[in-house]
């Protein structure tokens, strides 16, 4: 392996913090996705490094099975986020709050 | 001809009463009536025609064994006895005039079933306490005679006062009640019996303490149903009843029962002087207090109830003298002429258009038939006691007995007696000029006097004059039948000298004349009543409505209001709603955290993640420290 799977695991964990801190920073909920994204890539990125270093290839397909995943869930979000936008004006998230208690 | 057939005296009464409470208002009015009275007249002809089982020991009739488990053997059964029969006869036969009086009374009223159907339960009730052979029957009956009481005095119960009077008459007399089933209790653990014979013959092997004790408890169980000090209350304002109620009931019949159950029960009562005295006190103080009372009373209903409490006083005073005699023949010439007092106020009331107040009254026999004031004032004299009429000799007979008592303690009593005489008097002579003398002040329009109340006075009016003659005593040549038929029944003889008996005779004929003389002198012409402090305070019964109320009902009311108010309300439910409502603002606290903002979700979310990251690093740190 080229790489030592220190680095990848530390460049996948700054890439997670930045997706995290887009998700909390962020009120805008197309911004929240795209840091929904970021976090399942820096996951992948872990997966693919780790099948690297352990010579096996469990990882790249479980891999392959997060990015459909992550298609479906882009595809289905985006769909709301539009009918929201339609429907209220808005796709700040916390206009969104009539499930108070 | 078999015993058996004593069970038809009370079940007759209480047959008809069933027919008429289940078909009386789908029958023809005649035909409910005609049941009522033939009830009673049955019973009346019945008592006359089984007479001579009355002779010697009694008959006793066992119908069913009522109840059975282990020592106690209750059997419903009867004993017609010396004592038992003249009282049935008695009983039956007032209540039979009282019927048909009563069939004129209510002759427009609508709940003719309901009034009809009450009284003849109530003549049952009485004749099963008369009959009864043991205390449990007995208290059957004692029961039964409380709860038509009740219905009969609350007869007319959508005036609010009539169901008032009603439910005081049940409460008051309930209270006697409750001793009254003490000392039957107590006397079966004693005695392992409930029959009155077995307990009379095992008397003696009652330690005398315990005597005592008994013989007070039955003491306040007869007050309640006589309407003697402490428990007479309600006797006054039972008169809110129809009048043929108060005729019967409160007069005659069953606030008598208590004098007849302390006559019952002699062999037992006598045997504790204390006892006897405490009964001599309790009659002598009630029939002083009843007479003051009765002076200054404005309604001629609530007269003669308190002149019943008085004389039912005597009776008791005769039963603590120690003479049963004395009190059965004031018991039966008080039930002939007060019956035909109340009967008579009956008419008069009519007469007068509905009108109590006798001081609205006067010159009623010229409203009404004249022979009205003749009926009225027969019943008048025997009460007043004027010489040679029943009242005369039986009232003069107790007092005889009080005086000629060993102990001195009861010359006081016979001193307080001969002052209630001679209220008693003054108050019957009082009562007669009110309603009877001048011209009427009211402004009532009489009704129609029906036939059938008018000739039963006429009956009761005979008995009242010459009643006297059931015991007339040997100084006037008579044979004291009533003594000597009641044998060994009869408690204490008279063992007097005439001087001293025509001494009290000349006393009593002293009172009555002094009594009317004063009523002559106040009332004979007409003037408005006394109102002073005094005539106030005998108008409300020596106030004992409010000290009952003080002692008794206030106290009562603030115990309840205090568990009510103290404990229930801020104690229990204060501890259980404060609870739920601080469970309440809690969870509204908590309530916020739900803010439905996706945000504050995700940072949640966050801070748990590292919450979670945390503690892994830590046992990571907490591993490695001890490889």
């Amino acid at each position: 392996m080229i790489v030592p799977l220190g680095h990848v695991l530390i460049v996948a964990a700054i890439l997670f913090v930045m997706g995290l801190a887009c998700v909390i920073a962020r009120r805008q909920l197309i911004m929240i996705l795209i840091g929904i994204e970021v976090m399942i890539n820096a996951a992948g990125l872990v997966l693919v490094a780790a099948s690297g270093y352990w010579q096996q290839l469990d990882g790249q397909v479980f891999v392959v099975f997060l990015m459909a995943l992550t298609s479906a869930e882009v595809a289905i979000s985006l769909a709301m986020v539009v009918y929201l936008r339609r429907l209220r004006g808005t796709v700040v998230a916390d206009e969104f709050d009539r499930m108070n208690g | 001809m078999s015993e058996t057939l004593l069970f038809l005296i009370p079940l007759l009464p209480l047959f008809c009463a069933v027919a008429i409470m289940l078909f009386g208002m789908r029958l023809p009015r005649l035909f409910a009536e005609v049941l009522a009275v033939t009830g009673v007249a049955g019973a009346f002809l019945l008592t006359l025609l089984l007479w001579p089982y009355a002779d010697g020991e009694g008959t006793r009739a066992v119908l069913f064994t009522w109840l059975n488990s282990g020592s106690l053997d209750i059997s419903f059964a009867v004993h017609f006895d010396r004592l038992a029969a003249p009282m049935t006869l008695m009983v039956s036969g007032v209540a039979t005039l009282i019927h048909l009086y009563a069939v004129g009374y209510m002759h427009q009223d609508r709940d003719y079933a309901r009034f009809f159907s009450l009284l003849n339960l109530f003549v049952f009730a009485m004749l099963v306490i008369v009959l009864a052979d043991n205390l449990l029957v007995l208290f059957l009956g004692w029961e039964g005679v409380g709860l038509c009481s009740y219905g009969l005095i609350g007869f007319w119960y959508r005036k609010l006062d009539n169901a008032r009077a009603g439910t005081k008459a049940f409460l008051v007399t309930r209270v006697g009640d409750v001793f009254l089933g003490i000392a039957l209790m107590w006397l079966f653990a004693l005695t392992g019996t409930l029959s009155i014979s077995a307990i009379n013959a095992q008397a003696a092997t009652i330690p005398s303490g315990v005597t005592l004790v008994l013989c007070l408890l039955l003491l306040l169980g007869a007050c309640g149903k006589s309407a003697q000090l402490p428990l007479m209350t309600w006797l006054a304002d039972a008169m809110a009843g129809p009048t043929p109620v108060s005729a019967l009931i409160h007069a005659a019949t069953m606030v008598t029962a208590g004098v007849y159950l302390l006559c019952r029960l002699f062999p037992l009562i006598s045997l504790s002087a204390v006892g006897m005295a405490a009964i001599t006190a309790v009659g002598a103080l009630t029939a002083l207090y009843a007479a003051t009372c009765a002076m200054a009373q404005r309604e001629i209903k609530r007269v003669l109830a308190y002149s019943t409490m008085s004389q039912v006083g005597y009776m008791f005073m005769a039963v603590g003298a120690g003479t049963v005699t004395g009190a059965m023949f004031h018991l039966l010439t008080h039930a002939f002429f007060k019956a035909l007092l109340f009967m008579g106020a009956g008419c008069v009331i009519h007469l007068a258009g509905d009108e109590n107040d006798i001081y609205k009254m006067g010159g009623m026999a010229r409203r009404g038939p004249g022979e009205l004031v003749w009926v009225f004032l027969a019943g008048a004299i025997s009460l007043a006691g004027v010489p040679l009429t029943s009242g005369f000799f039986s009232k003069d007979n107790v007092l005889l007995m009080v005086y000629t008592h060993p102990d001195p303690l009861y010359k006081i009593f016979w001193g307080v007696g001969v002052l209630a005489a001679l209220l008693t008097a003054f108050y019957t002579f009082r009562l007669v000029y009110l309603v009877f003398a001048g011209d009427y002040r009211g402004s009532g329009t009489a009704h129609a006097l029906p036939l059938l109340m008018r000739w039963p006075l006429w009956v009761l009016a005979l008995l009242a004059l010459v009643g006297g003659s059931l015991n007339l005593p040997a100084l006037v040549g008579g044979h004291e039948r009533l003594q000597h038929w009641l044998g060994d029944l009869a408690g204490r003889p008279v063992t007097v000298d005439h001087h001293l008996e025509w001494l009290l005779v000349g006393l009593a004929v002293v009172l009555v004349v002094l009594g009317w003389g004063v009523a002559h002198w106040r009332y004979a012409r007409f003037r408005n009543a006394w109102d002073n402090p005094l005539s106030r305070f005998l108008l409300r019964g020596w106030q004992a409505d409010a000290v009952v109320d003080r002692v008794l009902v206030r106290p009562f009311q603030a115990m309840a209001l205090f568990c009510w108010a103290g404990i229930d309300r801020a104690l229990i439910d204060a501890t259980v709603v404060g609870m739920s409502t601080r469970m309440l603002s809690l969870s509204m606290l908590l309530r916020r955290l739900t803010t439905g903002r996706l945000s504050s979700y995700l940072a949640a979310f966050a801070w748990g993640f590292l919450l979670i990251l945390g503690w892994l690093l830590l046992q990571l740190v907490q591993g490695g420290g001890h490889a």
